[in-house]
C-alpha cells in the first residue's frame, strides 16, 4: 500500500531545473533510498517532502492526505539532517524533548517518552551531555531519537552516515536498519553511496539530473539496470557498443537480445565475465593490460581496442598468480542471459 | 619556537612590540592620569597629584545636581539600550534571513546613523521635534540616542545571526515549532552573549554621549555628560576628574560583569 507519494514534482532554483517531474511512491513500512550523484536533486526531493522546499509543480501525499501546501511544522514527518542540526544550547534530553515541549506535552509524559527514545538508541547515559561533547555517531543517534520520539508517520534521512568514519558507518547502517524494522516506520534515505543503498533499503530509486531513472529492489537494479547510467552507478559495469541482428547480439558466442536490429549497448558485470589465455576461439580478443590479485578474486583489465578496457573479475585459487600483463586472452560471458542489452548507451548515446 | 629568527623578523618584532606599547599607552594613559588627578587634595587640577584625598569624591556625592544627573543618565541609558535591542534584533533578523525586495537598502538605511556625527543627529532631532512642537526632553534624548545606537545592536546581532546554522531553524520547524517559537527557543538563546554585548555597548555609549545629548536633553533634568560639559566651563576643580574616574569605574565594572558571566571572547559571536 502506497504510503508516501511524490507526484511529478518540479522545482527550479533560478534558471536551474533541479527537479524535473520526479515521481516516487513508497509503500507503508518500507525503506526507500534515493540514490544519485551530488547535484541530481535527491536532497531537494527529500526537502520537498519535509516542506523545506516548496515545489513549483506536483503534489506530495502522505497516507490519504495531500500535504503539498502544509508548512513544515504541521507535517508529521521526521527528518534527520546530514549535519544532524542538534540544538547546541540544549543537552541531549532537551534536544529529544524539543518536539514534545513544542506540542505542550505534560512534564511526566515528556520525561517518560524521552527516556524511551534515548533507550531506543542506547544513549540513556548521555542525557545531560551537550551535543558538542558527543561523537559523530552519538550525535546521529540523538538526531534519530529526536525525530522518533514524536512517533512520526514517516522518517526522512539526508545522507545520515556521511559524517561518520567508514568503520562506524557500516555498524550504524545495520543498527539503523534494525531500528527501522523494529518500529516499522516508512523511511526514505538519501545517499550517493550505492553500498549504503544496498544495505539499507527495500527499494532504490536511482536519480539523474532531477529525474527518477529507475526504481526497484537493490537486486533488480543491479541485475537488470534499465540504462547504462544506472548500470554504471550501481556496482561496476562494462558497457560495450554492439550490434543486434535477428534478436541476437552480434558477438561470438551470440547473446540473445529482445531488441530491434541495429546498434545497441551490452552491459556485463565484471564478475559475469571470464577469460582464458590464448588468442584463438570464441570470445572478445584482447591482451591483459592490468591485473590485481584481491585475495579471493583477481581483477583484470583487458585491452580490446575499444575505448574502455574490459573489466573482468575471476575467482582465484590458492597459490594462483594472475596472468601477466600482455598475455593474449579471450573474454566470454559466464551467463549470457545475465547480460543486459540496452538501446541507449552512456550519456544518452 | 623563535630560535632562528632572521634579522628582519627580529627588527619587525621589536617595532611591532613598540607600536603596540605606544598604542596602549595612548589609550590608557589619559584614563590613568584622570584617575590620579581625582585624588588631588587641593582645589585645582595638577599632575602628579600633590597628595591623596577623597575629598572630591565626597564633593561629587554631596552635589545634588550631579547625583540627579547620574540618575537621569542611568534611566536614559537603560531605556536606550532596551529600545535599541527591541528594534535592532528583529531588524537584524530581517536583514540576515529576510528575502523581501529592498532588503539591502533597508539594511543600509538602518545602519546609516553610524555614518552620521552625533551632533547632526542631535540637531536634526531638535528641528524635527520643533516641527511637531515636541520640545527637547529626555524622551527626545532617548529616541535620538536609540537611533544613534541602533547600528551597534544591528551589527552585533547580524554578525551573530549570520554565524547561526539555518538548519537549526529547519530542525525546529520539523519538530513542530512555528516561526515565533523557533525564534524564542532556538535563535534567541543562541544569541544570548551577543545580545548582552550589544546591550552593554549601547548602555555605555548612551551613558557618556555628549553630542546627541547636548541638543536634545531636558533643560532641567540634564544627563551627566551635559551636566559635566556645563560644569567644566566654570569649574576647574578635580571634581570633574572624580566624576570621570567614577565613569571609568562603571564601564570597567560592566565589562568585568560580562567577562565573568558570558566571557569577553564570546561577545563577538
Amino acid at each position: 500500500m502506497t504510503h508516501i507519494a511524490l507526484d511529478a514534482i518540479v522545482k527550479n532554483f533560478g534558471a536551474v531545473r533541479v527537479l524535473d517531474g520526479c515521481s516516487v511512491a513508497v509503500d507503508k513500512g518500507t525503506v526507500m533510498t534515493l540514490l544519485g550523484p551530488s547535484g541530481c536533486g535527491k536532497t531537494t526531493l527529500l526537502r520537498t517532502l519535509a516542506g523545506f522546499v516548496e515545489p513549483d509543480a506536483g503534489r506530495v501525499r502522505v497516507g490519504d492526505r495531500d500535504i503539498t501546501d502544509l508548512p513544515p511544522n504541521r507535517r508529521q514527518v521526521g527528518y534527520v539532517f546530514q549535519s544532524y542540526a542538534l540544538f547546541p544550547h540544549l543537552d541531549v534530553a532537551a534536544n529529544v524533548a524539543y518536539g514534545l515541549r513544542v506540542r505542550r506535552v505534560g512534564r511526566a509524559e515528556t520525561q517518560e517518552r524521552v527516556r524511551k527514545a534515548l533507550d531506543l538508541v542506547s544513549l540513556s547515559a548521555f542525557a545531560d551531555r551537550y551535543p558538542a561533547r558527543l561523537s559523530g555517531g552519538q550525535q546521529q543517534r540523538v538526531a534519530i531519537a529526536r525525530a522518533m520520539v514524536l512517533e512520526p508517520e514517516v522518517l526522512l534521512l539526508d545522507e545520515p552516515f556521511n559524517a561518520l568514519d567508514a568503520k562506524l558507518r557500516l555498524s550504524m547502517q545495520i543498527e539503523l536498519r534494525k531500528l527501522i524494522e523494529r518500529v516499522g516506520i516508512t523511511s526514505i534515505f538519501v545517499t550517493h553511496d550505492q553500498q549504503e543503498a544496498m544495505t539499507l533499503s527495500d527499494r532504490v530509486a536511482v536519480m539523474r539530473a532531477g529525474r527518477i531513472e529507475q526504481v526497484g529492489t537493490p537486486i533488480e537494479i543491479y541485475d537488470r539496470p534499465r540504462t547504462a547510467y544506472v548500470a554504471a552507478f550501481i556496482g561496476r559495469a562494462n558497457v560495450l557498443a554492439v550490434d543486434v541482428a535477428a534478436g541476437r547480439v552480434v558477438a561470438d558466442p551470440a547473446i540473445a537480445a529482445a531488441r530491434p536490429d541495429g546498434p545497441a549497448w551490452l552491459v556485463a558485470r565484471p564478475e559475469n565475465l571470464t577469460l582464458e589465455p590464448g588468442g584463438e576461439g570464441a570470445g572478445w580478443r584482447g591482451t591483459v593490460a592490468f591485473s590485481t590479485p584481491q585475495g579471493a578474486t583477481i581483477e583484470y583489465e583487458v585491452a580490446t581496442g575499444a575505448p574502455e578496457p574490459l573489466r573482468v573479475v575471476t575467482l582465484r585459487k590458492v597459490g594462483e598468480p594472475p596472468l601477466p600483463v600482455g598475455t593474449p586472452v579471450r573474454v566470454r560471458a559466464v551467463d549470457p542471459a545475465a547480460c543486459v542489452v540496452l538501446e541507449d548507451g552512456p550519456d544518452g548515446a | 619556537m623563535s630560535r632562528r629568527l632572521s634579522p628582519i623578523d627580529r627588527v619587525g618584532r621589536v617595532v611591532l612590540g613598540a607600536l603596540a606599547a605606544f598604542s596602549l599607552l595612548l589609550l590608557v594613559a589619559p584614563s590613568i592620569i584622570v584617575v590620579a588627578i581625582s585624588f588631588e587634595p587641593r582645589g585645582f587640577i595638577s599632575f602628579p597629584p600633590s597628595g591623596f584625598s577623597l575629598r572630591w569624591y565626597e564633593h561629587v556625592f554631596a552635589n545634588r545636581q550631579l547625583t540627579d544627573s547620574v540618575v537621569v543618565s542611568l534611566w536614559v541609558s537603560l531605556a536606550t539600550a532596551a529600545i535599541a535591542l527591541v528594534l535592532g534584533v528583529p531588524a537584524a533578523f530581517a536583514s540576515v534571513r529576510g528575502t523581501f525586495a529592498g532588503r539591502s537598502a533597508a539594511n543600509a538605511f538602518l545602519l546609516s546613523p553610524q555614518m552620521m556625527p552625533g551632533m547632526v543627529i542631535g540637531i536634526a532631532s531638535l528641528f524635527f521635534g520643533a516641527y511637531f512642537a515636541f520640545r527637547a526632553s529626555n524622551t527626545m534624548l532617548i529616541l535620538a540616542l536609540s537611533v544613534f545606537c541602533l547600528p551597534f545592536v544591528i551589527r552585533i546581532a547580524m554578525a551573530r545571526l549570520a554565524g547561526l546554522d539555518p538548519r537549526l531553524d529547519e530542525a525546529s520547524a520539523n519538530l513542530g515549532a512555528g516561526k515565533l517559537e523557533t525564534f524564542a527557543r532556538v535563535t534567541l538563546p543562541q544569541m544570548g552573549p551577543a545580545l548582552v554585548a550589544a546591550a552593554a555597548f549601547t548602555f555605555i555609549e548612551a551613558f557618556d554621549n555628549v553630542t546627541v545629548a547636548l541638543f536634545t536633553s531636558d533643560v532641567r533634568g540634564r544627563p551627566l555628560p551635559v551636566e559635566l560639559y556645563y560644569l567644566v566651563q566654570y569649574d576647574s576643580s578635580p571634581a570633574i576628574a572624580a566624576i570621570s574616574a567614577l565613569e571609568i569605574g562603571l564601564s570597567f565594572a560592566i565589562m568585568l560583569v560580562i567577562a565573568r558571566t558570558v566571557g569577553l571572547e564570546r561577545l563577538g559571536r
